[in-house]
């Protein structure tokens, strides 16, 4: 597997705190959870291409980071965001890319449409409440159809049904391989894989039921863990 | 000591904000999916929003603060002790209580958003208020800091709390639950008796009240208490 080209391939990995010798992630849902500070955002950033490590090698798909394309939500979507208007926001990797200006509008409002944020248009992203932030932020990251979509911490905006709305989104835009952080476990355990990181290193990866097994003495399993097992 | 919303009204283009309210002294949690109004309502209760008609009344409430949901937004000092000073709070106090000790010379934006939240969190902690408004308090938080700020909660004051959340599995101990539905605020009474009723309950809450195992509150104990009947 070590080979495999298909996979995200982290080697010798350091960056600040994050300390990673060895990582293998195959494509589809991963999550990595861990406490606050333990480097779930500077992995991230690492795959996104937003900064480079002081040391060690990642690909995806064979290629570096930053040469696919990539959507980001950040964990403050508020910085993402580069547009006052909400269409003008979700329509920017659109425009970027040179799209032709009638098909941008028209694949902004479907995709508005499509994720039930119709009403929101025209609004001004700063009269939008924290959650509707983040989704506008999500439609951004997905309108171009990213191979690679990293999303930090973008659930802890968002009420259940809506996070069940917007893993819609997130399944129709296809992303090869999507990343995010989490520290909601429900989410971490619909995952096809669960990296844990603790003060920068991985303390357990694989399949969630086996991470949260090795987890049961932490509160990072999803709620009833050692009551129901 | 009381809060009280009265004939409240807000309107933004189509969408309309109406709440008719009297918070008592206790913990209020506040939910709602997206974009139903909760920030609308912690910032009017906290009296950093004027609604468009209606009265807010705060009687006997000589203190009152709100804590934003995103906590860079609060941020106006350069090093994390200047922050914290800016609170009126002990720079040590603030920064052992949050893990940070030793880092008053951070940058505040150098921290991670959980981190920079237990910051903050812990700032607020250092004084007593009157009337403390919580816009998402546990965002970003791990679970250690969501237990955390669970069993701190009810210690930040002896006066109204509001709690306005979409967190799911780690809750403080609760007496008014409230709940906002496409902009109107419903008063779903005291908890435990106001469970069946909450229409954005958490999964663990709908499935121990639709299998008849009530929990007492919401607390990480009480849920598992819960459980275990449920099990048994």
């Amino acid at each position: 597997m070590a080979g495999d080209p298909r996979m995200i391939q982290i080697g010798d990995l350091s960056c600040r705190t994050l300390d990673i010798p060895d990582l293998i992630i195959p494509p589809g849902s991963t999550a990595l959870i861990g406490p606050n500070g333990s480097g779930k955002t500077t992995l991230l950033r690492l795959l996104a291409g937003l900064i480079s490590p002081d040391r060690g090698t990642i690909t995806i798909g064979g290629s570096v980071p930053g040469s696919c394309r990539v959507g980001f939500v950040n964990e403050y979507p508020d910085r993402n965001a580069l547009f006052s208007r909400v269409a003008d926001e979700i329509a920017a990797p659109l425009r970027f890319a040179r799209f032709p200006c009638t098909e941008v509008s028209r694949k902004a409002e479907a995709c508005a449409e499509d994720a039930g944020l119709s009403h929101l248009i025209n609004r001004r992203l700063h009269t939008l409440s924290g959650g509707e932030k983040a989704l506008v932020a999500l439609l951004a990251a997905t309108i171009h159809r990213p191979d690679v979509l990293i999303l930090d911490e973008f659930d802890s905006h968002l009420d259940e049904q809506t996070l069940d709305a917007a893993e819609q989104v997130i399944r129709a835009s296809g992303p090869g391989y999507i990343v995010r952080c989490t520290q909601n476990m429900d989410v971490a355990g619909r995952s096809g894989t669960v990296i844990a990181l603790f003060d920068g290193r991985i303390r357990v990866s694989g399949r969630p039921g086996e991470v949260f097994s090795r987890l049961a003495d932490t509160c990072y399993v999803p709620f009833g863990w050692g009551v129901l097992r | 000591m009381k809060l009280i919303l009265e004939q409240v009204r807000e309107t933004r283009g189509d969408w309309q904000f109406s709440a008719d309210a009297t918070f008592l002294p206790g913990i209020h949690l506040v939910t709602g999916r997206v974009g139903s109004g909760k920030s609308t309502l912690a910032g009017i209760a906290a009296g950093m929003l004027s609604p468009g008609s209606g009265r807010v009344l705060r009687e006997g409430i000589s203190s009152g603060t709100l804590s934003l949901q995103y906590p860079e937004y609060h941020v106006t000092g350069a090093t994390l002790a200047k922050e914290a000073a800016s609170y009126g709070v002990s720079p040590e106090g603030a920064l052992e209580n949050a893990g940070l000790s030793g880092r008053g010379e951070d940058d505040p934006f150098i921290l991670s958003r959980g981190e920079l939240k237990r910051f903050h969190l812990s700032c607020l902690s250092l004084r007593r208020w009157d009337l403390l408004v919580l816009d998402e308090p546990f965002s970003a938080l791990d679970c250690r800091g969501k237990k955390r700020e669970c069993e701190r909660i009810p210690a930040l004051s002896s006066g109204i709390v509001l709690v306005c959340t979409h967190e799911q599995q780690h809750l403080p101990r609760t007496d008014f639950l409230w709940e906002m539905r496409d902009g109107n605020l419903h008063a779903l009474g005291k908890v435990p008796d106001a469970l069946p009723f909450w229409q954005t309950a958490p999964k663990t809450v709908r499935t121990l009240v639709s299998q008849g195992c009530v929990p007492a509150n919401l607390t990480d104990r009480d849920l598992e208490e819960a459980l275990c009947r449920m099990r048994d």
